[in-house]
């Protein structure tokens, strides 16, 4: 079993050092910010992203296809971010499936291949094609990872309980435009 | 909003951020990524959590939490408590084990072993709180692992 790492394929039941460090140099930015994009804190964030790399290494076997292996560390951050988030008693606009409950355990979100900075980039160009207050607030999500709602909310004058509505809104907005116009990647 | 939508907006979010090193990672994490790795028990039977409501990423909150994992007719107790800043634990293996059986308790730093007594219950100090799993070292059977808990105060 093989999985792409750089372009280079590498042994899924050899996973040593040199492999391993790969793997970490390849996904634990990417992980970090799903963490944080999920909410946490800086703390909880390390926790999820160390969480994930645990639950790899427990879950190897069983994982069914090696070549996602990106995806699926990114997957399990972004579950486990969310379990984590939900024990420290944050909020979250639903509630997050059970890491070992959920049918799709082994199988990745199928959107994490767009958790990369070049993606990125081009993100940034769609998102100055946005009209406000959805250009600003997303800027400012963005730019702002430890920002709340409040800070938002008072930085563009905004109703605090208009926040989290107008975000998705924006988000809805930003994903029509790529659908519009898709980000080749 | 969806799930699938939930999870786009969070990927989106992290792509920008990505892109405008906007929240660069703590040095430590790829240090602890690295760490995990060590952790790896080839061959290990992995118990997982039986009543999954109370089981991985509770707070300890100074208050003991129970959780029970089990693999076949095998389980482990394990009681955690975060006191003055480090961990406890305390539990129970069950059936009563081997006269050679022997308990690891791990985390991604620091790992102690303890024989258990005679009825299966083990107990360990002074353990970084964070991430902590219990394995389980049987004389003529596999090892059983529990799944990685996290336990903070």
């Amino acid at each position: 079993m093989l999985f792409e790492v750089h372009d280079e394929s590498i042994p899924l039941d050899l996973l040593d050092d040199h492999a391993w460090s790969e793997l970490v140099a390849c996904f634990n930015s990417r992980m970090w910010a799903v963490a944080r994009a999920a909410g946490l804190g800086t703390a909880d964030a390390a926790d999820a992203v160390q969480g994930a790399w645990l639950r790899l290494v427990e879950s190897v076997d069983r994982i069914r296809d090696p070549q996602a292996i990106g995806a699926w560390l990114m997957t399990t951050t972004r579950r486990e971010a969310l379990r984590l988030g939900r024990k420290a008693g944050q909020e979250f606009p639903t509630d997050p499936p059970d890491l070992y409950e959920h049918p799709t355990f082994l199988t990745p979100d199928p959107t994490t291949e767009i958790v990369d900075a070049d993606y990125g980039r081009t993100l940034w160009s769609r998102v100055s094609r946005l009209d406000e207050p959805c250009r600003t607030m997303l800027r400012l999500f963005a730019l702002n990872p430890d920002a709340r709602n409040a800070q938002v909310a008072a930085r563009m004058q905004l109703p605090v309980g208009s926040v989290g509505p107008t975000k998705k809104r924006c988000s809805a907005k930003l994903r029509t435009l790529l659908a519009e116009d898709p980000v080749e990647h | 909003m969806t799930t699938d939508d939930t999870a786009l907006e969070t990927y989106l979010l992290a792509s920008m951020r990505l892109a405008a090193h906007a929240d660069p990672a703590p040095r430590r994490l790829a240090t602890d990524a690295m760490a995990a790795l060590a952790m790896r028990l080839p061959g290990c039977v992995v118990a997982a959590p039986a009543d999954l409501a109370a089981a991985s990423g509770a707070r300890a909150d100074g208050r003991p939490q129970m959780h029970r994992f089990a693999a076949g007719e095998t389980t482990l107790d394990v009681e955690t408590t975060v006191t003055d800043g480090l961990l406890e634990i305390a539990g129970q293996v069950s059936p009563p084990p081997a006269p050679s059986a022997y308990v690891e308790i791990r985390t991604p730093h620091l790992a102690k072993v303890r024989v258990p007594s005679s009825d299966g219950q083990f107990a360990v100090t002074g353990l970084p709180p964070g991430w902590v799993s219990v394995a389980y070292h049987r004389p003529s059977d596999p090892p059983v692992v529990t799944r990685w808990l996290r336990v903070r105060a």
